[in-house]
Order: structure tokens, then C-alpha cells, then sequence
């Protein structure tokens, strides 16, 4: 029994921490969305550049991974901005017989960016062996006759929290800033925005490179703990669009709910199906939202306020 | 006067051409096809530079019967359609004898399939899937073990030294990880061993934490685990992390058996055990010579992927010096006696157990010891004595 809820227990702070990662990448993508109306088929491709940013940094001048988000998302946020601004922007105002041809642009920046890291890093598979990487604090360090035992790992603990930080940050940003309310109104309304004086393309510009910066951020969290190589880009991407699903297409809110939920749903079907169950998971919760939640946790969020 | 030109360059095409063939005569070209690019690049990398060590020992000798070996390499990118064109060219085109090489095993067998159809004897280097040579073809020849022998060396020393009663697996869901999955429960089993989990993962799989907790569960004596480089070093990790204190953590060769496991895994990866084909501290001729150059060249020991391509390249010798002319039946022939010894190992094709033409070297077991792998197993082949039990995760440092 007790066994039993270790498990448990185990199985859900391995969700949570998990959780907290993919909400930070799934932000990126929920932001765009909201202002841009396009799904950003290469977030998961800007996220492994941040990555090769943050690896590259480790390996030659020896800057701990941590560090390197403030390097990393600032780079991120310029690679964002050009890309809105020289790719997207022009191919928007094309007219065209595809009505969503800037999505199938992402596609091939995605595949560009890939491509170029193969070429510069080759398909190898690189890593950063940090000296923290195994740190782990135990429950019965704390409290020492505790019956079960539960471990709780330095630096998914790390990166979870500088998440949290940046998505507080962030929604500081867009709830308390003239820049980010202007955000919020042009993903709200985008012709009232304008009526408003909101200088819509400007924001459109800035919203792409907050995003980009969001998921590069995510990077540098990531690869403390994990690996990376040219084609990693393509999982995360996935794992953003069924959280931008799941949360509500554009809401910030719902993309940190929907990604903890990912993250924990993951974990237990791990645990009680099966590893080889995970994928099957995420699609099946993918279908469910768009069958059963059209409008993702934002729409059930609304439905609360209106009722009171 | 445009009849002369056309004459003359007729003329000169002719000369060249002849000039050409005098000097093939002088050389032997032996084309290899491999993976230098894509996924299992770093592998064929590891092979070409083997392959040119031997073929470059062999010409400093005088080269085969006086005619020096002429190497060159196609790159498959580990595409069995690729590979397989590439195998037809050699064999159409430049009426190339005998093949050797290739990595993966979907590769090796489009290529086997060419060979048998045309007669032409192929020597199979590192592919490990168990059917290339159960299918009755007589001009396949397989340098390395059968995947179902890669843990024949790794089941001794559970079955002899650490007796568990039960055993957690794990693996990826490739078909190397799911046949070394499929033979260890039928082993263990039969020995009397509980398979407790038994679960396969997708490769890339970022958090291990949920199945290492239901395994913590369990608490099985012995984990075993098949995977790739990255997802080994990500388990053992992760086992650490849990503290997971099973009695022995063991890998079936692949991603346990390369420097860059301990590199990722650190400390994690101290007191693992993994099957692997070969390594540089055996004692057969040449082994350690090849080992040593080979390290003194490129910076870093190689696997038993570079040993297997190296040995290769002397099994083809000794075969075309014994062989009556140099035809495809004659090196057929000559392939079939082969019964030498090799940096591999001894090399003898035979055919037994459902397989033709094939060798059987013995297996090896490996443990990470103050973070270098050691051949620790079976005893006549070590040169470290194994660390048995091994120490809890709490009491570590």
C-alpha cells in the first residue's frame, strides 16, 4: 500500500515538474496564436536553435545552462522579430490561393533552421553533462522517519521554478504594461485595436519575438537534463500545438493549465499503461479537447465568470 | 579532316582506356558501402577508418598476391533502397567479386539479397538481425554474433555471480531493442528468473521518472536495459535520482558500450554492466595493436563496430590469397574454410543452431569501474576483476 502511493506520488511530482516545462513552451505558442492567428509550425525548431545556443555556450565558454536563458532568449527574441518582419509580414500581404500560406511558411523555416544546425553541428547528438545533473533532494532528508521515500531532482526543481518566474513575469507584462495591453487588445479585437491607436504591426512584431523568446527560454531549461540534435525541433512543436489546443487557442491562462495537464496525464499513463502508451496519450487528449473542449480551459475558464 | 579528328579522339579514348585496365591490374578495387551520413553515421565513420587501417597494413606487405588493395566507399545513409543500388552497381557495373560491410541490418539485408541473386559472396560486418543468415543463402557470410548471442556473456555473470530471483526490463522500440528484450525474458525464464515490468519506450522520450518509480515499485534484483546512447546515460541518470538500489543495472551492448555513456551519465554510470562483441583489452592477435593505433590516430578507443570492420578486411585477404582464381564461386569457397584468427577473434563460418555461414566469437561483459568500461567477464578475457555487490545509491561518495 504504501508502495502504491510512493508510486503515486512519485509518478505525480515527475508530472508536475513536466508540466511545468511544456506550459512554458506551450505559452510561446498560445501567444502567437492569439495575436497572429497562425499556428508557428517551427516553435519547436526555434526552441532546439535556443538549445544549440545554450550548448555551444557550455561547451566553449563554459556558461552554465541557467545563465544562458539570459543570452539565448534575448538572441531568440531577435530571430523572432526578423522572422515576422522579412518572412511573415510580406507573405501576409500576398494574396494567395492557400488563405493560410504563412503557417506553410513556418513549415519551411522550420525545416531551414533544422537543416542548418545539421550542417553547422551535424546529426550527432550533443549534451551538456552539468555537475548538478544527478543532484537530487530526498523527502527523508528533511523528515527522517517518513515511511516513503520521494525524490525530488535539483534541476528539474530549478527549471521549474525559473518557468513559474517567467510566466508570472509574463503575465505581469501583458496585464500591467502599456505594450502588453496593447498585445491583449490586438489579439481581442484587431480592427478596434487599430481604431484605438494600437500600432497593430508593431505589436504583431513584438509578439512574434516574446514567443520566440518564451520557447528559447524553455531551451535552456530543457537541456540541463536532457540531449539534443538537428531534428528535435519536431516532438516540441507537437507537444505546444495539442497544449495551444488544449488550453484554448490564444489563452495564457489555458496554456498553463493545459500544459500541466499534459504533463501529468503523460506521467500516469507512463506509470499505469505503459512508456510506449505516452504518444497514444497525448493525441487522445488532443482529440478529446477538440471534441469535447472545443474552446480548450479558457472556454471553461470564461463560462465560470460569466455565470457569476 | 573531321574523319581524323574523330579517329584520333577514337584513338585516344582506346589508349586510355586500355592504360586504365593495365593499371586496375595492378591494384585490387574493392568498393564498400557504409553509412557516412544520417543517423548511424558516427558508426560507419568508425568503419571506414578501420577499414583503411587494415587496407593500408595489408599494401605496406606487399598488398594480396602482389596486388595492392584499391579501397573506396559509397554512402548508403543507412537506406536499405540505397544500399541495395548501391550493391547492384558494384556487382553489374564494376564486376566487383566479393562485397563487404554495410551497419544496419535492414541495410545488410537488401544487400545479402543482391548477393544471392547474383552469385557474389558478401561478408556481413556488424548487422545483428538474427534472420540474415537464417535464409538458406549460400553466398552470406556473417563476421559478427547473432543478436539472440549479443547477452550470452551478460547471462553467465547474472546466472554465476549475481543469482537475482527477479528482473526489471526496459527497452526501446526499435527492433534491436525489442529482439534483446524478447530473448532476455525467454532466457531469464528459463533459469527460473521473474520478469517483474517489461516495458518498451519510444526513443526521445524526455522523463523516465514515471516507469523508473514503478520499477522502484516492483524492486527487482537485476534492471536491464537496451537503448541508444543518450537514453542510457537519461535512465541511469534518472535511477540515481530515484535511488533506485537494485543489485546489478546491466546494459545490452548499444548505447552502454561507448565512452560517450560515462560522459553523459557521469557518476551515474559507475557499476553498470553491458554485453558488448569485443573490446580493447582482449588478448587475440592484433587486438591490442589495432586498439592502440587506432586510439593513438583518432583520440578515442574504438567499438566493437571498428574491431568487426578491420578484422573484415583481413578475412577478405586470407580468402582471395587461398582462393583458386579470383571468380565469385572460387571466393565463395575459399570464404567457407576460412579458420583463422582475427583482432575480432577466431573467425570460422559455420553452419549450425539454423544459421549458415556463420561465426561464432564469443560475447564479453563490461563494467563501468572508476569511470572507464573494463572487461570484467567471463574470467579468462578480464582484466579487472568485476565489483560485485555493488555499493547503494546513499552510501556513494
Amino acid at each position: 500500500m504504501l508502495v502504491q502511493l510512493e508510486v503515486f506520488l512519485q509518478t505525480l511530482i515527475a508530472g508536475i515538474l513536466l508540466g511545468g516545462l511544456y506550459a512554458l513552451i506551450g505559452l510561446g505558442m498560445t501567444l502567437i496564436m492569439g495575436v497572429m492567428k497562425i499556428i508557428n509550425l517551427a516553435h519547436g525548431e526555434l526552441m532546439m536553435v535556443s538549445m544549440y545556443i545554450a550548448f555551444t555556450l557550455f561547451t566553449y565558454f563554459n556558461i552554465d545552462p541557467y545563465l544562458s536563458v539570459f543570452i539565448a532568449a534575448p538572441l531568440l527574441f531577435l530571430l523572432g522579430v526578423a522572422m515576422q518582419k522579412y518572412l511573415i509580414n510580406p507573405v501576409l500581404k500576398v494574396d494567395s490561393i492557400l488563405p493560410e500560406n504563412q503557417v506553410i511558411l513556418t513549415v519551411g523555416v522550420g525545416m531551414v533552421l533544422a537543416n542548418i544546425a545539421t550542417l553547422i553541428f551535424t546529426s550527432d547528438y550533443k549534451s551538456t553533462p552539468v555537475p548538478y545533473a544527478t543532484t537530487a533532494l530526498y523527502l527523508s532528508d528533511i523528515w527522517k522517519d517518513s515511511p516513503i521515500e520521494l525524490s525530488f531532482s535539483l534541476p528539474w526543481i530549478v527549471s521549474f521554478v525559473i518557468a513559474i518566474i517567467i510566466t508570472i513575469g509574463l503575465w505581469f507584462f501583458l496585464s500591467r504594461t502599456d505594450t502588453g495591453k496593447s498585445i491583449r487588445a490586438t489579439a481581442q479585437d484587431l480592427d478596434a485595436a487599430l481604431l484605438m491607436g494600437v500600432n497593430v504591426k508593431l505589436m504583431r512584431v513584438v509578439t512574434f519575438g516574446i514567443g520566440s523568446a518564451l520557447v528559447g527560454a524553455a531551451g535552456c531549461l530543457f537541456i540541463p537534463m536532457y540531449y539534443l540534435y538537428p531534428s528535435l525541433g519536431g516532438q516540441f512543436t507537437l507537444i505546444a500545438f495539442v497544449i495551444t489546443i488544449l488550453g484554448g487557442l490564444g489563452s495564457t491562462v489555458g496554456a498553463i493549465i493545459g500544459g500541466l495537464i499534459l504533463g501529468i496525464f503523460e506521467s500516469m499513463t507512463a506509470t499505469y499503461l505503459g512508456m510506449g502508451w505516452a504518444p497514444v496519450g497525448r493525441f487522445v487528449i488532443f482529440v478529446a479537447a477538440l471534441i469535447f473542449l472545443p474552446g480548450g480551459v479558457a472556454s471553461l475558464l470564461k463560462r465560470q465568470r460569466l455565470g457569476k | 579532316m573531321r574523319h581524323l579528328v574523330l579517329l584520333t579522339t577514337f584513338v585516344f579514348i582506346l589508349s586510355v582506356a586500355s592504360a586504365g585496365a593495365v593499371f586496375a591490374q595492378s591494384t585490387f578495387d574493392l568498393s564498400i558501402s557504409l553509412p557516412l551520413t544520417g543517423k548511424t553515421a558516427k558508426f560507419g565513420e568508425m568503419q571506414k577508418k578501420s577499414y583503411e587501417m587494415a587496407a593500408q597494413e595489408i599494401n605496406a606487405k606487399g598488398g594480396v598476391k602482389g596486388k595492392k588493395i584499391n579501397l573506396t566507399f559509397e554512402d548508403s545513409g543507412g537506406k536499405p533502397e540505397v544500399a541495395r543500388s548501391i550493391a547492384e552497381k558494384m556487382v553489374d557495373v564494376k564486376k566487383q567479386p566479393i562485397m563487404v560491410g554495410e551497419y544496419t541490418s535492414a541495410c545488410a539485408k537488401a544487400v545479402a539479397a543482391v548477393a544471392e541473386e547474383r552469385k557474389t559472396p558478401y561478408l556481413v560486418v556488424a548487422s545483428a538481425d538474427d534472420d540474415i543468415t537464417q535464409k538458406n543463402y549460400k553466398y552470406v557470410f556473417r563476421l559478427n554474433p547473432v543478436s539472440a548471442h549479443y547477452d550470452d556473456a551478460l547471462l553467465a555473470f547474472i546466472k554465476d555471480v549475481v543469482k537475482p530471483k527477479s528482473m526489471a526490463i526496459i527497452y526501446e522500440s526499435s527492433p534491436f531493442g525489442t529482439a534483446g528484450s524478447r530473448n532476455m525474458v525467454k532466457e531469464v525464464e528459463k533459469a527460473g528468473i521473474k520478469v517483474l515490468v517489461n516495458e518498451k519506450y519510444e526513443a526521445g522520450a524526455v522523463d523516465f521518472k514515471p516507469i523508473l518509480s514503478k520499477v522502484k515499485g516492483a524492486n527487482p534484483d537485476v534492471i536491464y536495459m537496451v537503448s541508444y546512447v543518450m537514453d542510457a546515460a537519461l535512465l541511469m541518470k534518472q535511477i540515481k535520482e530515484l535511488r533506485i538500489d537494485s543489485r546489478l543495472f546491466a546494459g545490452g551492448a548499444a548505447g552502454f558500450d561507448i565512452p560517450e555513456f560515462v560522459e553523459n551519465a557521469k557518476d551515474a554510470a559507475d557499476y553498470v554492466v553491458t554485453s558488448t562483441l569485443w573490446t580493447p583489452q582482449l588478448n587475440f592477435k592484433g587486438s591490442k595493436d589495432y586498439a592502440n593505433k587506432f586510439k593513438s590516430k583518432y583520440g578515442e578507443f574504438p567499438s566493437y563496430h571498428g574491431a568487426a570492420a578491420y578484422s573484415a578486411m583481413y578475412v577478405v585477404k586470407d580468402a582471395l590469397e587461398r582462393a583458386k582464381s579470383w571468380r565469385q564461386d572460387d571466393i565463395r569457397d575459399a570464404l567457407k574454410a576460412t579458420n583463422m584468427e582475427t583482432a575480432f577473434g577466431p573467425v570460422k563460418f559455420e553452419d549450425r543452431e539454423g544459421y549458415q555461414n556463420q561465426n561464432f566469437s564469443d560475447t564479453y561483459v563490461r563494467q563501468v569501474i572508476k569511470g572507464h568500461h573494463q572487461t570484467v567477464y567471463p574470467q579468462n578475457y578480464a582484466n579487472a576483476k568485476f565489483i560485485y555487490p555493488i555499493p547503494k545509491w546513499r552510501e556513494r561518495k
